[in-house]
């Protein structure tokens, strides 16, 4: 019997055809929106850089970007890491884990903009918290403070999601070893657990900050005029203007930060800090639960936390339910009515552009990850990377890419659905790469190596013995592919057509209207139909027995 | 093997799902600047008139322009409904659309009609003050009487109106100043550099500052009359006021477009929007436009909010080949802020 092919024909074939789309969907955009950046009269020129950076206001946002960037990188780190050790080390029972969980959960499934609404409810001259409860004057609902609360609302279940299995997987023995030292409790947590869950820091605030810096639809709703940012500016630029190449340049200056912080999480990543996940170390002591006095503060911000976003969904949902937000309170469902009407066909549109999107992308997903960790081809590696690509740029960069790339020949796709599809399954198709590679990096290949050496080609072994073992990840990966394809604005907003419209661009449009009934009732659907889908996925996963739904959760970023 | 045949069996499916054609009955597709609730009401009267059916999509009206200029090579609409005359005038001078004298051509007034029939006025639209009341009462304020008084201290922060990159609104607001400065394109920035610290944010639609206002989480803001009403018939504690020196008006306008693939249902739209047929339904739908055919009657609360305002129209003339100029010279000066 032969041993293995070195270059098998499927493999390479598979592999031509990855690369075929990714060259299409991924390197050909972004080059068409460089050289639309800097081609100036048919030269390569940094002069529409300079031109650009040369105004203030451009300037002014790309430090504004980086600033609130920042902000909620650090902030939602923090919050995140109560929230996990609030999850691991405070021996909470399992429906209040739950809850912690759902809690988390709620955001990352919104519409971005969700809290947007809330807070224009809330905070300025006539908000319910500072001016009915507070009684506070001259407060305004724009500018940095919103922004930043309603961004870190959003984004800090990422760092939470990202640091709990870390700190879950520090070995306890290290902190008991640490104690048996006689070790005080604070002197432990400094000293001992801090640092290994420095990584996971690192981790949670660079997944925080492009999820930030890439933004553009809570700034536009609350950034109000003395604090705009980058991607807005260039989604007006666009949009507004229809200056690509203002539009491209901007872009540009927002990919220089964002390629940055994917290189750094590489590089933190690639440090390995999962080591201590794999569970194969046999019989394992507890982690070490905190003391009462630590576990006070704790739960109260959580709770705290915790109150806020409750109070936020609740509101959203009242205001879905009443006639006029603020001047008319009476019951009615007349929004209800009108999503389902007039709005049935941008439902209708998301619904069929996710249904496709989902097993392309989760195909994708299992196949690039199975290739990358499985086979040996040339060009391995940057495969992978240019994979993550899409996934790790700012979405208004895509999508301003594939607004230059394929609007006009020699492809045209806009006014397509698959334009919309391409765009989801290549941004959001890597969630389901990083899953594959996760759970095969778990699984011996010498289950493989067997099948292969009694015969069976590298296809029969794929469909045989990796599928059933990936699968997990290839629901996780359905499942981002579908909440995404739900709540994703910040690309596709460039590529909707009269043909199709999205769920996401309509609430974003009503908002920016009068119409803000149906913004919240859209919204509220939305959030229900993410929950009934991301639960009959979670349910189909613990028949599977796989621990699955963090890789489902946890690859929500980005 | 199957793997490959299921990749590309999938990218095929992708690639017809994405050439379904339209379907056999006779359609139109239109991108609206109206706002949803107002351009659905009218656009489905018309399809149960016509038998035609109209797939539209809403846009602000910079962006609205935007895509039509953009798709320029391969026209993706029909008709362009609704929006302010210097979007239209603007996209003249942009040569995207094609000529269409509707049977109301004649019986129009001069400022409804583009001479060449490049675009026909669908209803007249007046910039309005819009402020809330309690805010007022708070500072002791009456709803404002002149430009001058949107620079009183009390508004620092408090104002809320549209962005002219995205809006039309915005652009007719802009233009309202320049006129009522006797077109000193100085004169009339200053201004609007001198009311720029009141500004709490740029919206990107005409209408969307009008909800914080409803709200109180602004003060006031500049607002087309049918937004303002709007909001007032939602129940919003809000008061409508117009500058003693004057401000603009807007023909909204309606459009064919150049290299369009159903030209002859865009033309009966277009004839049956510049009619009296549609311009009638404004009154029962509650949409306080006021006509622009000179045979339907304005709506009479409508009529009795504008007795005593002194409005005049913003020229295409004027605004068209400046609009592109003006705008930039905003983002630059205005927009930045001090």
């Amino acid at each position: 019997m032969n041993a293995r092919p070195r270059n098998d024909p499927t493999v390479l074939a598979t592999v031509g055809v990855l690369w075929l789309g990714v060259g299409l969907f991924v390197l050909y955009p972004l080059a068409m929106l460089l050289l639309r950046a800097f081609l100036a009269e048919g030269q390569l020129s940094q002069g529409p850089l300079f031109a650009m950076l040369g105004e203030r206001i451009h300037r002014q946002s790309l430090l504004n970007s980086l600033i609130l960037a920042t902000l909620v990188g650090g902030i939602g780190t923090a919050l995140g890491f109560v929230f996990a050790l609030a999850a691991t080390r405070c021996e909470l029972s399992a429906p209040a884990r739950g809850a912690l969980d759902a809690l988390a959960f709620l955001p990352l499934i919104s519409p971005p903009f969700t809290t947007s609404i809330a807070i224009i409810f809330s905070f300025g001259p006539r908000g319910l918290i500072t001016h009915d409860l507070l009684g506070l004057t001259g407060t305004s609902a724009y500018g940095l403070p919103t922004t930043l609360l309603s961004e870190v609302l959003t984004y800090f279940p990422l760092a939470y999601l990202t640091l709990k299995p870390v700190l879950a997987g520090i070995d306890p023995n290290l902190e008991d070893m640490a104690a048996s030292l006689r070790a005080g409790g604070w002197r432990i947590f400094r000293t001992v657990t801090l640092p290994l869950c420095i990584p996971g820091f690192a981790n949670a605030f660079l997944l925080l900050f492009a999820a930030s810096l890439a933004d553009f639809a809570t700034p536009l709703i609350l950034a109000g005029s003395n604090f705009p940012v980058l991607p807005t500016q260039a989604y007006l630029q666009i949009t507004g203007l229809f200056d690509f190449k203002g539009g491209a340049v901007l872009s540009f200056v927002l990919l220089v930060p964002a390629m940055v912080v994917y290189l750094l999480q590489r590089w933190w990543v690639a440090r390995g800090h999962y080591v201590t996940v794999t569970g194969k170390v046999g019989p394992r002591a507890l982690s070490r639960p905190l003391p009462t006095a630590a576990r006070i503060p704790l739960l109260a911000v959580c709770s705290a936390l915790a109150v806020v976003i409750a109070y936020f969904y609740a509101l959203l949902f009242y205001a879905s339910v009443v006639k006029a937000f603020g001047a008319d309170h009476s019951f009615t469902l007349a929004h209800y009515r009108v999503i389902f009407t007039e709005g049935l066909k941008a439902i209708r549109d998301t619904l069929i552009i996710a249904g496709i999107g989902m097993p392309l992308g989760g195909l994708f997903g299992v196949v690039v990850g199975y290739l990358v960790t499985r086979k040996r081809f040339p060009g391995r590696h940057a495969l992978e990377m240019t994979v993550m690509l899409n996934y790790a740029l700012p979405g208004t960069i895509v999508g301003i890419g594939y607004l230059i790339a394929f609007n006009d020949p020699p492809i045209v796709l806009t006014g397509t659905a698959a334009i919309i599809v391409a765009c989801y399954v290549f941004r959001y198709a890597p969630t389901g790469v990083r899953a594959t590679i996760a759970q095969l990096q778990q699984i011996d290949p010498s289950l493989e190596e067997a099948s292969t050496g009694m015969g069976a080609g590298s296809f029969e072994t794929f469909r045989r013995v990796t599928l059933p073992l990936v699968l997990p990840a290839f629901f996780a990966g359905l499942g981002v592919m579908f909440v995404r394809s739900l709540t994703a604005i910040s690309a596709t907003i460039f590529l909707i057509s009269i043909g199709w419209t999205l769920i996401t661009v309509r609430i974003l449009e009503n908002m920016t209207e009068l119409a803000l009934g149906p913004a919240a009732a859209f919204s509220v659907l939305v959030v229900a139909m993410v929950f009934a889908v991301t639960g009959l996925i979670a349910l189909l996963l613990r028949r599977l027995r796989a621990p699955g739904t963090m890789a489902l959760a946890g690859s929500m970023g980005g | 093997m199957l793997a490959r045949r299921t990749l590309i069996g999938a990218g095929l499916g992708l690639a017809a799902f994405a050439a379904l054609p339209a379907q056999a009955q006779q359609t139109l597709n239109a991108y609206s600047i109206w706002p949803e609730n107002w351009a659905r009401p009218m656009l489905e009267a018309f399809e149960k008139q016509s038998g035609i059916k109209v797939n539209f999509l809403r846009f602000s009206s910079g962006e609205a322009l935007a895509r039509v200029i953009a798709e320029k090579g391969n026209p993706r609409i029909d008709v362009l409904f609704g929006g302010p005359v210097e979007t239209f005038a603007a996209g003249v001078k942009e040569d995207v659309f094609q000529p269409h004298k509707p049977p109301a051509f004649g019986e129009l007034a001069a400022r409804f009609k583009d001479a060449g029939g490049m675009w026909t006025a669908i209803a007249d639209d007046p910039l309005v003050f819009m402020t809330n009341s309690k805010f007022l009462a708070d500072n002791k304020l009456q709803a404002p009487q002149s430009w001058n008084d949107l620079l009183h201290p009390a508004y620092k922060n408090m104002l809320q109106m549209a962005d002219a990159r995205t809006s039309g609104t915005a652009v007719t607001r802009i233009f309202s100043i320049l006129e009522v400065n006797g077109r000193d394109e100085a004169k009339a920035f200053d201004f609007m550099k001198r009311m720029r610290p009141s500004i709490q944010l740029y919206t990107k639609s005409g209408g969307g500052g009008t909800l914080p206002v409803g709200l109180g989480q602004a003060g006031g803001g500049i607002f087309f009359i049918v937004d303002a009403l709007d909001t007032k018939a939602k129940g919003y504690d809000v008061q409508i006021s117009f500058p003693k020196e004057g401000i603009g008006t807007a023909a909204e306008g309606i459009a064919l477009i150049k290299g369009a693939k159903n030209p002859e249902a865009g033309k009966k739209l277009i004839d049956w929007a510049t009619s009296p047929a549609m311009q009638t339904l404004f009154a029962a739908h509650k949409i306080n436009f006021v006509p622009a055919h000179p045979k339907v009657a304005t709506e009479p609360s409508l009529a009795a909010v504008l007795k005593d305002a002194k409005i005049f129209p913003i020229d295409d003339a004027y605004a068209g080949p400046n609009r592109k100029r003006v705008v930039e010279r905003w983002v630059n000066e205005i927009l930045p802020g001090g």
